[in-house]
């Protein structure tokens, strides 16, 4: 069994997760009148008749203003009508020509954007006209149909709705409200979201709405009295639970795109523990407004096949604005070490931001605009996602430059006189980040995951800005341990313990380190006093326990493994992967129905658990049942696609079924992921030597034989593969050496025998 | 709306005899009809016996602007209530009926007096033009005498631009110079809202 069980603290900052913004729902692009957004409707020119609201402005307006301009709606008024219109002209014509509405930040030119809300200039100056003149209606028959817009779920009924567990209550007046609405995810399984929808129960006075998956429901542990009400705060900053899972999704709310659907093959998780948690910008509207949030959710059976991450430039460090800066400057920059695709950023100040500018650099030199607005304005924050993903090679440097004005003159500045303001949760703090969603591409399949990379080079990025930050330092030591490189991560957890000696978390996490450097007794004593300094059902002391079980597992020490196993069921809350252990510490032991059940039990909390997949696959091929072990094993490789025992074994069913492409392909991923495994080489000769591949055969089992000299079935192989290409000496002195090794070796010796016998 | 003229109308303080004659900004007491209540009767009296100061907001039910200052005229009308001020919640739309009013004073706990009104003479009269937008009037014997027309406080400069929270209390400031005997202030930058919706001339 395999499992990482590495911890990973997740700097969400202001994020969550949060979703690309979508196309509008179903409902409403169908109602959508002619004209796509942006373009200039057939309107008059400037000698011709006035416009009218029938043919010229009806459309804009339709396209432009009633998603969120609707009863129910966000917008605070209906446009759905002449009437409508015509009664809120002069606003509608204040609002557009300063470009208040609608609402989009940035500057055209900086950033190819979908779903841009900025109204063309020809609309604008069409809107001007039709008040100007009088707001005719014209032929109100040959008006266009008004959208229809309802209030029921977008797509339809979820498959799950979560609530809050209380409704929120917002004050008629004062300032803004920032707050923090969970909502625990009740089931007992996993599963992937392709889409979700937020109602918040009040509309008009939410601004927006990030949610971030909160994977060991640490802010309703951190307040248990009192989480049922929500947690006040602009930001969030929660633990990214046990696993490398970066958040990888912009689940990001805004008033006229009220569901979020993921790009197909990129849906999200939730995993049993987890809670949803709903940041909101509430603005109060003159009466107390109760707030019952909801949140649709629709699932999709199928995991992920792209893993996109969430990264984010920033420096809080140095937000240290004295009173009445009006230019305070902030710059950060970032080298990709992979290549990606950026597909969508959210620029977050708080109300000092001014001008906020985000390019990258290309190793060409080239400048590629990531974002610029120049005008910032909380109030109308949002993700903006990409029109098509923009195509960043490694070696490109993200930049980002925020200007801050803290001077009097600045009208968001919430201290007046100005005081000297520094980065902090609380909305009068200030924040400086620019969050990218990228996509790694053009990655080398069998690798490990590419986002530990790039998590490996944001980490250290931030250590430079901040060398004693133990969250990076922590997520630094778990991005490399995560590639492997157990000895360097164990090393950078040891330097995280001298900053906090006895965090069990630390010390659990530099257990695994240990263990993966091969460090067993030192592996064994981090546990050790991990578990003696936790509380026992806490989830660091679980977390030790799970991997000194694991331990023994891996040691063949099966009785101590499945005691352990057996009191971490009944200490800690049950999950997929401490069931798999158990059933691999059963299945060790030769208990093999006991483990099956096992296994079963966890695939039925987590139907990815690659433990259970894995060995379930072992269990049907040792059993005869090839077709059905190809299946698990093919499950188990979606689950954890570096895993080169999975690849080997899936190999030799494949063999086995004579398919031996696919056998080979395998064996390369196998030999991909680890290249000093004597055995993966041999197999792969065997599997070369059946397909008639003789010279690439050879060559594997000269290099099964390079790093395994002591293989006495590996001389054998080597020698009849000679013999067959008529190299009868070197065959000969091949059958010796194995003979050698074992001086016993039956086949060695017939070979020899037959090889005398030719002569 | 005015967020973009920057101009502002006030009537300043000049002598009482002059106004009489020439200047709207002051009216005997009783002599109008001042639009209607909720159940639609006439109001002929804007301050009983014992009031020293009149001030009106106008209001619109379906302004978010307007509504969103439903508790800083709750607030000025509990502080300064008991200090001889009537405030008055002045509906000049005509989509406000008393219906709609009744049912938005409800939904919002608007306990004030409120006005429906119908002929915008009370617009006229203050020189309203947005909502929210306040008037405040000092009784002089059988007269009122307007000190102040313009915002309740500077949180919104234009629509769209907001400050966290107010930082100018104009409303608030110019009630109290009014009290007090002493000269009112001006408000310090333009009312910020909804056109009021005016009647056909």
């Amino acid at each position: 069994m395999k499992s990482k069980r590495l911890w990973v603290i997740g700097c969400a900052g202001t994020l969550a997760g949060l979703g690309l913004l979508v196309a509008l729902a179903a409902t409403q692009a169908a109602a959508m009148p002619q004209g796509p957004a942006g373009q200039a409707t057939a309107g008059p020119t400037e000698n011709g008749a006035p416009p009218t609201w029938a043919h010229d402005v009806a459309p804009v307006i339709y396209t432009h203003c009633t998603t969120c301009h609707h009863q129910g709606g966000a917008g605070p008024f209906s446009l759905l009508s002449y009437a409508d219109a015509k009664r809120w002209a002069p606003q509608i014509l204040n609002v557009t020509q300063s470009r208040f509405m609608p609402p989009w930040l940035p500057e055209p030119g900086y950033g190819d954007f979908a779903d841009v809300r900025r109204l063309s200039d020809s609309d604008r100056a069409l809107v001007k006209r039709w008040i100007d003149t009088g707001v005719t209606l014209g032929d109100a028959k040959a008006a266009p149909p008004a959208p229809q817009y309802d209030n029921t779920w977008q797509m339809g009924k979820p498959d799950l709705v979560l609530n809050v567990a209380q409704p929120f209550t917002l004050p008629a007046g004062g300032t803004d409200v920032f707050r923090n609405l969970i909502l625990p995810y009740p089931l007992k399984q996993t599963h992937y979201i392709r889409a979700m929808e937020i109602k918040p129960g009040a509309p008009q006075v939410v601004h927006h709405a990030n949610v971030l998956v909160d994977r060991s429901a640490a802010m309703r542990h951190a307040h248990p009295d009192d989480w049922q009400t929500g947690i006040p705060g602009m930001e969030l900053f929660v633990d990214a639970g046990n696993k490398f899972d970066p958040d990888s999704h912009f689940l990001f709310w805004k008033p006229d795109t009220p569901a979020l659907v993921e790009p197909e093959g990129m849906p999200w998780r939730l995993d049993p523990g987890n809670d949803l948690i709903l940041n909101i910008h509430l603005k109060p509207s003159g009466k107390p407004e109760t707030l019952d949030a909801e949140v649709g959710l629709y699932f999709t059976p199928n995991p992920p096949v792209k893993q996109p991450m969430l990264l984010a430039l920033e420096r809080d460090d140095q937000l240290d604005i004295p009173a009445g800066d009006a230019k305070f400057v902030i710059e950060d920059e970032l080298t990709l070490p992979v290549d990606v695709d950026v597909l969508g950023c959210y620029p977050h100040a708080h109300y000092l931001g001014h001008d906020m500018q985000g390019w990258a650099t290309l190793p060409n030199g080239e400048k590629k605009w990531l974002v610029w607005i120049k005008d910032w304005d909380i109030d109308r924050q949002s993700v903006y996602r990409y029109r098509e993903p923009l195509f960043l090679p490694a070696g490109t440097v993200l930049h980002m430059q925020y200007t801050y004005d803290n001077s009097a003159e600045n009208p968001h500045n919430p201290h007046v006189p100005p005081v000297r303001v520094r980065a902090g949760n609380r909305s009068e703090d200030e924040m400086g980040h620019l969050w990218l969603q990228v996509l790694p591409v053009n990655t080398q399949a069998g690798a490990p995951d590419p986002r530990l990379k790039i998590e490996e080079a944001w980490m250290r990025r931030r250590l430079e800005n901040t060398p004693d930050d133990q969250v990076s330092l922590y997520n630094l030591a778990s991005a490399l341990a995560g590639q492997g490189k157990y000895a360097e991560a164990a090393e950078e957890f040891e330097a995280n313990l001298k900053m906090t000696p006895n965090d069990a978390r630390t010390l659990t996490a530099l257990g695994a380190a240990e263990e993966g450097a091969g460090q067993v007794a030192l592996a064994r004593a981090s546990y050790g006093r991990a578990i003696a300094l936790g509380k026992p059902a806490d989830s660091a002391g679980c977390d030790a326990r799970f991997n000194l079980a694991r331990l023994g597992v891996r040691h063949a020490e099966y009785a101590e493994a499945e005691k352990e196993f057996r009191g971490l069921l009944a200490a800690c809350p049950e999950d997929a992967e401490t069931r798999s252990g158990l059933g691999a510490a059963l299945l060790g032991a030769g208990r093999t129905d006991e483990a099956a059940r096992e296994f079963h039990r966890a695939l039925e909390l987590d139907a990815a658990d690659f433990t259970a997949l894995y060995n379930l696959g072992v269990i049907a091929a040792d059993a005869g049942q090839t077709e059905q072990a190809a299946g698990l094993l093919e499950s188990a490789l979606k689950a954890w696609p570096a895993s080169p025992d999975a690849h080997e074994k899936l190999a030799m069913v494949y063999a086995q079924l004579q398919r031996l492409p696919d056998a080979r392909a395998q064996l390369r991923a196998a030999a991909a992921l680890t290249p000093d495994d004597a055995q993966v080489h041999s197999s792969l000769s065997q599997v070369l030597a059946a397909m008639g591949q003789s010279e690439d055969a050879f060559a594997e089992q000269k290099q099964a034989l390079k790093l395994n000299p002591q293989d006495a079935d590996g001389w054998n192989n080597l020698g009849a593969m000679l013999a067959r290409g008529g190299q009868t000496e070197a065959a000969r002195s091949a059958f010796e050496r194995a003979l050698q090794i074992e001086p016993d070796h039956a086949q060695a010796k017939a070979n020899l025998a037959r090889l005398a016998a030719r002569n | 709306m005015r967020s973009n003229s920057g101009s502002i109308h006030m009537k300043l303080p000049v002598p009482l005899a002059f106004l009489m004659f020439l200047s709207s900004a002051m009216w005997a007491l009783a002599a109008t009809r001042f639009g209607t209540d909720l159940r639609g009767q006439p109001v002929h009296d804007l301050a009983i016996p014992g009031t020293r100061a009149v001030v009106l907001f106008f209001a619109a039910s379906d302004c978010p602007l307007s509504n969103r200052y439903v508790p800083e005229i709750a607030r000025l009308t509990q502080e300064f209530g008991p200090r001889g001020v009537r405030v008055w919640w002045v509906y000049p739309n005509p989509g406000d009926t008393a219906e709609v009013v009744d049912k938005h004073n409800r939904a919002y706990a608007i306990s004030g007096d409120s006005i429906l009104d119908t002929n915008q003479s009370l617009v006229k009269l203050a020189h309203a033009t947005v909502t929210p937008e306040a008037a405040v009037f000092v009784v002089e014997g059988k007269t009122l005498r307007e000190v102040y027309q313009g915002r309740v406080d500077d949180r919104y400069i234009s629509l769209g631009q907001e400050r966290p929270q107010a930082q100018h209390h104009d409303l608030e400031l110019a009630i109290t110079a009014a009290l007090a005997g002493k000269p009112v202030p001006h408000p310090q930058g333009p009312p910020v809202g909804c056109s009021i919706v005016f009647l056909p001339k």
